[in-house]
């Protein structure tokens, strides 16, 4: 009871503060573009005393003000969940806590890869890809594929290299034929034309591979084992034990193999990634694109083939994740809807076309994860609303703060404008 | 002459729906009107969110969350509140003309042992003595309807800084928000074991002095083919009014049109209201037509049918949206039959969403007006050629004198 007195308690603050500190910002001739989102946040840490703060001093906005009254948000709400509940598995083991919080990082990180594919495409296409889930669908399947059903027994990195192979390819292959029209003008809205078209595609390759697979849940073995091994060989705590399908750390963190392995060729993949972006010459065309297309054409860059190497690229990433996660999870056809859904929420918290706001919102996205499905009593409710927890922060985001934590806004007319 | 075609077939096109029902008898009876009711609810879902992003720009991907708020409102409404001559003692209960009207407890599903709520406990111990009245169904719909116009203005005050691409997000995201809420609060909503309703007409319906019973096909096809049309009116008047313009003024630029005068902010939430309540009517009486509703008519899925139907339609021509979609309802019936080719047994059950996918695409792609408005307006624009040039060479001659 405390807790939701409490949660209440912020929420009503918080819209108060949105909406009043704007007003005093507006009244006063000042820069209202994040008033609404520092004013929820002084009301939801501070109450009316924060408000009245804002309210009689309006100071200039600086990132830090808001971000200390955001974690000073989080803080609060943790310590009361913690007044309210001292019986919660998570207040009283601190081993557990680690535990979900390593988890966490791991399923983030992995969660923060995915939603770079859909970052990368909005920001040179201005799309954003409802296909993405399918991508990522069709890359734990090809590895499915490849490793058990053509070429049984081949090594699982030939699988997981051929499902990025095909997926580049079909993210090429569609932007050629589907998405060219919109570049020149041609369609009156090209926005709404991009988010229908890759619909489409959602829809045709969600239904050819439960046409062609069939809906049964399919399953690849784990790529690697670790083999039986701890330091120090005596120790009270063992610092690090492996078995063969995990790793435990300090007798209190395990993490499994699939997942270990998964947010590691993650992080390796990500860093190819940022050195292509900056430090070749394709990379520096990309980035240039997306700021200003018509600068970067007359610099000698063809935006078009730009924009076929984003789709593809992006497609990509998302197969990428795919298939170091059918290693972990049972893949149907539509397993896609979930990741998609998440990565929507990831790229607009980060903000959408920001590659670290991605990155850095998909690990907060996998923290809050961990901690909802560890940390709340009533599992089964608990279980049913954690599509909508995405949901809300999505939705507050959009309204609050359109730009998302490090978003930026886009000067071209094909990106949507706020 | 030929200006009239659309209008011509448009009207034996309605006059072969009308009469449809009454001259039709085979043994799939049934199951035909099944698919011509259902076709009409996504016909009046297609062209209200034809409207909604066709005409006026606001691309929204959360229709099937106001569908499913009128559904559930009269859904709910129907299940948990009674009229009851004598009070039950048990209830939550408030007196109401003289008689009393009673709030069933939520007993959610789980309680197995548990199955009697406090009304059924105490119609027990009355036998038959007490007649309880349940609530009419006509009120439910109604409620609804207001209830998903009233989610559609909220959501329409919500957006209005939101275009493209976050405005899609966040209609995406409200349905997401809705369907894990029905989803989750089981003991309210039944969660996914779903909603029981009662009947469109609860005792039967005498038409023409002919009796039909609770179940039987032919009144809910007269009443979803009478809200379509309905539908289709308001948004015909719609479009032709003031209101008309300014939407499309809004879709093509919104600041050069708040700047000539035109109130966005009131155009924006107005056919969001009216689009969403349109939804929602089609829902509530959907759902007392199936008799059952769950959150899986949110999924995704059910919202990409009704896209692709209006898309292939015709995005900007909410007529030719409505058709498409009566037609390609029908069209996914009958692809449904398997066949065997080359010895592979094809299971068109599946293949035939794959091939409506591609339609989609392409669609899109080349047929950016649908497949169906097209037609409409070359046989509606025949003509207009010739008397452009003759006004012009008119007006030219009397430069010239």
């Amino acid at each position: 009871m405390l807790f939701f007195g409490v949660v209440i308690w912020m929420i009503v603050w918080s819209i108060i503060g949105s909406i009043m500190i704007k007003r005093r910002y507006l009244a006063r001739d000042l820069d209202t573009s994040n008033a609404n989102f520092m004013g929820a946040m002084a009301g939801a840490a501070l109450g009316p005393v924060g408000i009245a703060a804002l309210w009689s001093r309006t100071p200039t906005k600086s990132g830090y003000l808001t971000v200390g009254l955001g974690l000073l948000t989080v803080l609060i709400v943790a310590v009361t969940f913690s007044f309210a509940d001292p019986e919660n598995i998570c207040v009283t083991s601190g081993g557990f806590v680690a535990s979900q919080f390593v988890n966490g990082l791991i399923i983030g990180i992995i969660y923060g890869f995915m939603a770079l594919g859909l970052s990368l495409i909005f920001s040179i296409l201005g799309v954003v890809s409802f296909a993405h889930g399918e991508f990522y669908m069709i890359g734990g399947m090809s590895v499915y594929y490849i490793t058990a059903v053509w070429f049984p027994g081949v090594s699982p990195l030939i699988g997981v290299m051929g499902a990025c192979a095909i997926a580049f390819v079909l993210g090429a292959v569609f932007e050629r034929l589907m998405l060219t029209p919109m570049y020149h003008g041609k369609i009156d809205r090209p926005v709404e034309y991009g988010i229908l078209v890759t619909f489409g595609l959602a829809f045709t390759l969600q239904y050819f591979v439960q046409a062609t697979a069939g809906a049964n849940p399919v399953k690849v073995q784990r790529y690697l084992s670790f083999p039986r091994w701890q330091f120090p060989e005596d120790g009270d705590p063992v610092w690090i034990k492996t078995s063969r399908g995990s790793l435990t750390l300090f007798d209190q963190v395990s993490i499994s193999s699939p997942r270990l392995t998964a947010a590691l060729t993650c992080i390796f993949v990500l860093l190819a990634l940022l050195y292509l972006l900056h430090r070749t010459w394709t990379g520096k065309a990309l980035r240039a694109v997306s700021q200003d297309r018509e600068g970067a054409a007359i610099a000698g860059i063809n935006p078009d083939r730009m924009n076929m190497l984003a789709f593809a690229l992006g497609g990509m990433i998302a197969a990428l994740a795919g298939a170091l996660l059918v290693q972990a999870f049972s893949w149907l056809p539509q397993v896609g809807a979930i990741p998609a859904m998440r990565s929507f929420v990831i790229v607009v918290l980060g903000g959408l076309g920001s590659l670290p706001g991605a990155f850095l919102g998909g690990i907060m996205v996998g923290m809050v994860e961990a901690a909802g499905t560890g940390c709340v009593p009533d599992a089964q409710k608990a279980a049913s609303y954690i599509p909508a927890y995405g949901m809300i922060v999505l939705t507050l985001t959009l309204l609050l703060r359109p730009t998302g934590m490090f978003g930026r806004r886009f000067a071209s007319s094909t990106h949507g404008q706020h | 002459m030929k200006k009239q075609i659309p209008n011509l077939a448009g009207g034996m096109f309605l006059i072969l729906l009308l009469v449809f029902p009454l001259v039709y008898s085979k043994g799939d009876y049934d199951y035909i009107m099944h698919i011509m009711i259902t076709g009409f609810f996504y016909a009046i879902l297609a062209a209200s969110w034809s409207m909604l992003s066709g005409y006026a720009g606001q691309f929204s991907f959360g229709h099937m969350g106001f569908m499913a708020i009128g559904a559930y409102t009269t859904g709910l409404f129907c299940h948990y509140f009674y009229i009851s001559p004598e009070p039950t003692g048990l209830c939550t209960e408030m007196g109401f003309f003289g008689q009393y009207l009673i709030v069933v407890n939520p007993i959610g599903v789980t309680s197995t042992t548990l199955t009697q709520d406090c009304l059924r406990q105490a119609m027990d111990v009355w036998g038959d003595t007490v007649k309880v009245t349940p609530m009419p169904v006509f009120l439910g719909i109604l409620l609804g309807t207001i209830m998903g116009g009233f989610a559609g203005f909220l959501v329409g005050m919500l957006v209005l800084r939101l275009r493209a691409a976050y405005l899609a997000l966040f209609t995406l995201g409200f349905s997401e928000i809705l369907k894990a809420t029905i989803s989750a609060e089981i003991n309210i909503t039944r969660g996914q074991a779903g909603l029981e309703l009662p009947p469109l007409y609860p005792d039967g319906i005498t038409l023409l002095g002919h009796y039909y019973g609770p179940t039987a096909k032919l009144p809910p096809y007269y009443t979803m083919l009478g809200l379509l049309l309905i539908c289709l009116l308001i948004l015909t008047w719609l479009a032709r009014s003031k209101f008309g313009l300014f939407v499309r003024a809004l879709r093509e630029d919104q600041d050069a049109a708040a700047a000539l005068g035109v109130n966005t902010v009131r155009y924006k939430v107005l056919v969001f209201t009216v689009t969403c309540a349109m939804a929602a009517a089609a829902g509530a009486v959907q759902g007392h037509y199936v008799q059952i509703i769950t959150p899986n008519m949110l999924f995704l899925l059910q919202m990409s049918l009704v896209v692709a139907m209006a898309v292939i339609g015709g995005i900007e021509n909410f007529v030719a949206a409505a058709i498409g979609a009566i037609i390609l309802q029908v069209v996914l019936e009958l692809l449904r039959n398997s066949f065997v080719i080359g010895g592979v047994e094809v299971d068109m059950t599946i293949w035939r969403l794959v091939i409506f996918g591609l339609l989609l695409m392409i669609t899109l792609r080349f047929f950016r007006n649908g497949l169906i408005a097209p037609i409409i307006a070359f046989f509606g624009r025949e003509g207009v050629a010739e008397e452009t040039v003759a006004k012009r060479s008119a007006g030219s001659q009397e430069a010239g004198s």
